[in-house]
């Protein structure tokens, strides 16, 4: 049952990436590779999250992380850049829910707005909403980059001697 | 090398530099392959880019030429695969020693392939949109309308963007358009409408120009990498006020 449950959450992340990435006019080439880390990164914050109890934030630097690595080495496989591949895989780790619930904490303070107890609620809930989006979003982008940083020399020459051009 | 070739190369790498930047890849690869561009034709490079020009000189310096101009950065929509062939053609300028009338001809080639499909991509990102709710515990109802409802709001989308509307605009309606949709879930009693309203409107979030913003600002270029994550934020309140619109007529439903 737990093995079910990583595997759909895996291949959901998958199309979703595939998904996301196709907005932004990827090579065809890139897809397969866009799926397996999209797959791989957030099946891993799943498990991190669910099973060893560790939190959304720390679990998506995480999950960053393990993508950017493995854009490293499949993009020398297909002559792509790394944020090629890892930018439409992060995507599908983006914290949604939060969001939503910071835009509607907004909206509710401010129809409450005369009323302290009920108003103030609701901007606590926005803060705390607001505050977990925000980190989210910055450790992915921070995750993901680090390895750009470690392996520089590789990062850099990805595209050399590619076939596609 | 005569004030002919000098100024040959430099339009070269002024197409070639405004033809990145503006197809979103972020700064320091743009200038790393101009750079290699010009060393093998035997020029130095330098550039200096902010949001929406970018100042070039291109230079020889063994016969002292010059050549400095600024340059407009065209928006074109964001292109992965530009990114990954024009990088490719700065290596293979490089490696293989290629003359300027060769790397022209191919980075004509390059530019010219056709985009994806946008019936293609706006399948895709329905159906990306379906798993994200699913991911965030929607039903299989909810997954549906969600589907629809990005369907609905991409099509929207991709309408204003031909008939060039504003993009704040269009993030705008696009962001109501898809949630009124999705709000269909509310009235037809679904569990997890809510997901499927917090979800419709995710095809939305500029995921380039944020990382491509912290990316900037990490290597060092500062000034591009604060622009482009102001330009960011301002598509995600785009995306919010769009999305209250929605909440306001609804949120009776919601609570």
């Amino acid at each position: 049952m737990i093995a079910t449950d990583i595997i759909s959450d895996g291949l959901f992340a998958a199309v979703a990436a595939m998904g996301f990435g196709s907005i932004s006019d990827p090579p065809m080439r890139a897809f397969p590779y866009i799926a397996i880390l999209a797959a791989v990164g957030h099946a891993a914050r799943y498990c991190l999250m669910n099973f060893l109890g560790v939190d959304i934030v720390s679990a998506s630097l995480v999950a960053a992380f393990i993508i950017g690595t493995g854009s490293v080495f499949f993009g020398r496989k297909v002559f792509c850049p790394m944020t090629v591949l890892y930018i439409p895989a992060l995507l599908p780790m983006v914290p949604g829910t939060y969001a939503y619930k910071t835009v509607f904490s907004l909206i509710m303070f401010f129809q409450e707005i005369s009323s302290p107890t009920r108003g103030s609620e609701y901007l606590q809930e926005m803060i705390f909403n607001g505050a977990v989006s925000f980190s989210v979003l910055f450790m992915l982008a921070v995750g993901a980059t680090v390895p750009v940083f470690l392996l520089r020399e590789r990062a850099n020459s990805m595209t050399r001697g590619s076939r596609f051009i | 090398m005569t004030q002919k070739n000098v100024t040959g190369i430099a339009d070269f790498i002024a197409r070639y530099l405004s033809y990145m930047l503006g197809a979103g890849v972020h700064t320091s690869r743009v200038v790393r392959n101009s750079k290699r561009i010009g060393s093998a034709l035997g020029v130095g490079v330098s550039i200096h880019t902010s949001q929406k020009t970018a100042t070039l000189t291109v230079s020889d310096a063994e016969d002292g030429i010059k050549d400095t101009r600024v340059i407009d950065i065209p928006a074109f929509p964001i292109s992965f695969e530009w990114n990954a062939d024009l990088s490719a053609l700065s290596w293979a300028a490089h490696d293989r020693q290629m003359t300027l009338e060769e790397i022209e001809s191919r980075f004509d080639e390059i530019v010219a392939r056709p985009k994806m499909n946008p019936i293609f991509v706006l399948f895709m990102a329905s159906l990306a949109n379906a798993s994200f709710c699913r991911l965030f515990g929607g039903d299989i109802w909810a997954m549906l309308i969600t589907f629809t409802a990005t369907m609905i709001g991409f099509f929207t989308r991709q309408h204003l963007t031909r008939k060039k509307v504003n993009h704040y605009i269009v993030f705008i309606v696009s962001a109501f358009v898809a949630s009124i949709c999705a709000s269909t879930a509310l009235a037809l009693g679904i569990e997890t409408a809510e997901i499927a309203l917090a979800t419709s409107v995710l095809y939305l979030v500029p995921g380039v120009p944020l990382i491509n913003g912290l990316i900037d600002i990490t290597d060092g270029h500062i000034q591009i990498g604060i622009s482009r994550l102001v330009n960011a934020f301002m598509l995600i309140i785009c995306i919010a006020i769009g999305m209250s619109v929605t909440l306001m007529l609804v949120k009776d439903s919601l609570l």
